[in-house]
């Protein structure tokens, strides 16, 4: 056995010092990398949108249905169902860019730092008729939600509010339905056909009437995809959704 | 339409300056004068230059309405640090406007005022739109947007009583070579501060876009304000980052040591940058295309780019000089 000499005693210190330094480098390098993304016009950062959708694949295996109904170039708005704590409108936004290939924006996000910069750079839009208008003016694609409801078995009321801006810029309203199981993976986003009133009106029913189809025919397509599933036996008790009551 | 009078205020800025080398170059303008309390920084063949102190009402009024102008280009406004503390800059800004405007109003060949302004009139109050279009009732919340909305203002009101086109230009932080912008020389420090908390998106403009938009404005009698954007946003994060400087991370009561230090150095940092490194600053740029088919030709992140590509001394040898 070789006895230690005095020069590796010295060197000790600079041995365990530059794995640390060197560690500590690549985690600046790591680091630096995460944020040298470009923001579009109204602040997303696209690398930034497909990390966290590469990380919440890790949570949720969403699959989305009716994407033939999204416009490939115009704008459109797409109103989604909430259920509480779910975060609907962000995960059907990331989820319908990810299937369409095209940013997706959502309504919902603070004004306030640090929050609202990060949801911003996830592609989050004030909840305000101007901003919309704006977005889809320019032909892009915006999540909108509707009140939070307990369960996944009713869509809550809609801001007709906003979606007026939709028919301020003449663009397609599209309903959709948004499905997860909180002791699953799975989840699902379902795109309906737009919404098209029978009657066309000149003032400001068209939006009101607008958000109350859309709200009905978000129901419908609910209670086709089994309304309230808890991913346990429960859900086999006839209590509602499909076969229930 | 051709021998069309044009009178530019602001003539011996950078912007200015450039606005009018244009000017010389189209064929409708007959004659070209401007006014400014410095000589423009750049060769002009055709243009009559006026030194003018802002303040000196009567031969502003004077020499305005002897020329008799059919288009005014007010561009005289200070930005604050950019050539004069925010104090001055406001005094400066108000001088001309008041003159030059006033006098304009009293020329018989008037048809039409193009103004300078700025997207900081849209101001940055919480829950304000992301990106305002020019339908978004302007609400400054800094002295400096506050300053350019009296302008509009006066403009506005000078148009309705005398019955001409009023267009503004509310232009993004205009950077190029040689502009005295205080944002400008912040981003060029060796280690700039942004906001660890919120670093938000901004936009600006390139001088060269801003200066075709006045002329492109003014060919066309432009009669409502217009945002004048360059395409794409930028973070101050993202923009240290292409520079190359180094970012320092800033939160809270430490901006007010970040603002000595920043003008100990050399780059005073006024409360609209400030606004914009700790809200952002965007505006929708759809309109200017739509009314004055006028697209900047460069993008927010070449602007940055160029910004740190610019000689800050530019070295000239013994012989050249010679």
């Amino acid at each position: 056995m070789a006895t230690p000499s005095v020069a590796d005693v010295i060197a000790f210190p600079a041995r365990t010092a530059a794995p640390a330094a060197r560690a500590m480098s690549s985690g600046v390098r790591a680091a630096t990398a995460w944020t040298a993304n470009d923001v579009d016009d109204w602040g997303r950062d696209n690398g930034f949108v497909d990390r966290i959708w590469s990380m919440s694949q890790l949570r949720w295996n969403t699959s989305v249905g009716g994407i033939d109904h999204v416009p490939r170039r115009a704008g459109a708005l797409v109103v989604v169902n909430a259920r509480r704590f779910a975060l609907a409108p962000i995960f059907a936004a990331l989820a319908i860019g990810a299937a369409v290939d095209r940013p997706v924006r959502f309504v919902g996000r603070p004004d306030i730092a640090p929050l609202g910069p990060v949801m911003q750079r996830l592609g989050g839009l004030l909840a305000d008729a101007d901003e919309l208008e704006g977005v889809l003016r320019a032909g892009e694609i915006i999540v909108l939600g509707a009140e939070h409801e307990p369960s996944n078995q009713h869509s809550g009321t809609i801001d007709h509010r906003l979606v007026g801006a939709a028919i301020a810029t003449r663009v397609r309203v599209l309903p959709a339905a948004t499905v997860s199981v909180p002791l699953r993976r799975s989840a699902r986003v379902e795109i309906g056909a737009p919404i098209s009133l029978r009657r066309k009106r000149r003032g400001p029913l068209d939006e009101l009437e607008t958000a109350d189809a859309a709200q009905r025919r978000i129901d419908a397509m609910l209670h086709e995809l089994g309304g309230s599933l808890t991913g346990t036996p429960l859900d086999w008790l006839p209590i509602g959704g499909i076969g229930g009551l | 339409m051709a021998g069309v009078r044009v009178l530019v205020s602001g003539m011996g800025g950078e912007l200015g300056a450039r606005v009018a080398g244009l000017l010389e170059d189209e064929p409708w303008v007959g004659s070209l004068e401007g006014i400014d309390v410095v000589p423009p920084r750049s060769r002009l063949r055709r243009a009559v230059f006026h030194r003018i102190v802002a303040g000196e009402h009567e031969r502003t009024v004077e020499t305005v309405t002897r020329f008799n102008p059919h288009v005014v280009v007010h561009i005289a406004v200070w930005e604050p640090y950019s050539r004069a503390t925010p104090t001055h800059a406001r005094q400066f800004t108000d001088d001309a406007a008041t003159s030059i405007l006033g006098a304009a109003a009293e020329c018989r060949a008037l048809e039409a005022i193009v103004v300078r302004s700025g997207i900081e009139v849209y101001g940055r109050a919480r829950n304000s739109v992301t990106r305002p279009n020019e339908g978004v009732v302007p609400h400054p919340t800094s002295r400096y947007g506050r300053t350019l909305l009296d302008i509009e203002d006066t403009a506005h009101a000078i148009g309705r009583r005398i019955g001409v086109a009023v267009g503004c230009l509310r232009l993004a932080t205009v950077l190029g070579p040689h502009v005295p912008s205080p944002l400008g020389r912040l981003l060029r420090m060796p280690a700039v501060p942004f906001s660890a908390l919120a670093d938000p998106p901004f936009a600006v403009v390139h001088q060269n876009d801003a200066a075709s938009a006045f002329v492109t404005a003014a060919e066309a009698r432009l009669d409502q304000p217009v945002n004048i954007v360059a395409p794409g946003a930028i973070t101050a994060y993202q923009a240290i980052r292409r520079g190359r400087r180094l970012p320092v991370p800033v939160v809270g009561p430490e901006w007010m040591a970040a603002r000595a230090m920043a003008y100990v150095a050399g780059a005073p940092v006024p409360h609209h940058v400030l606004e914009m490194l700790h809200r952002g600053r965007l505006a929708d740029n759809a309109l200017a295309r739509e009314v004055l088919g006028f697209w900047p030709s460069t993008t927010t992140s070449d602007v940055i780019d160029q910004l740190y590509a610019w000689p800050g001394v530019i070295h000239t040898g013994i012989e050249a000089a010679a």
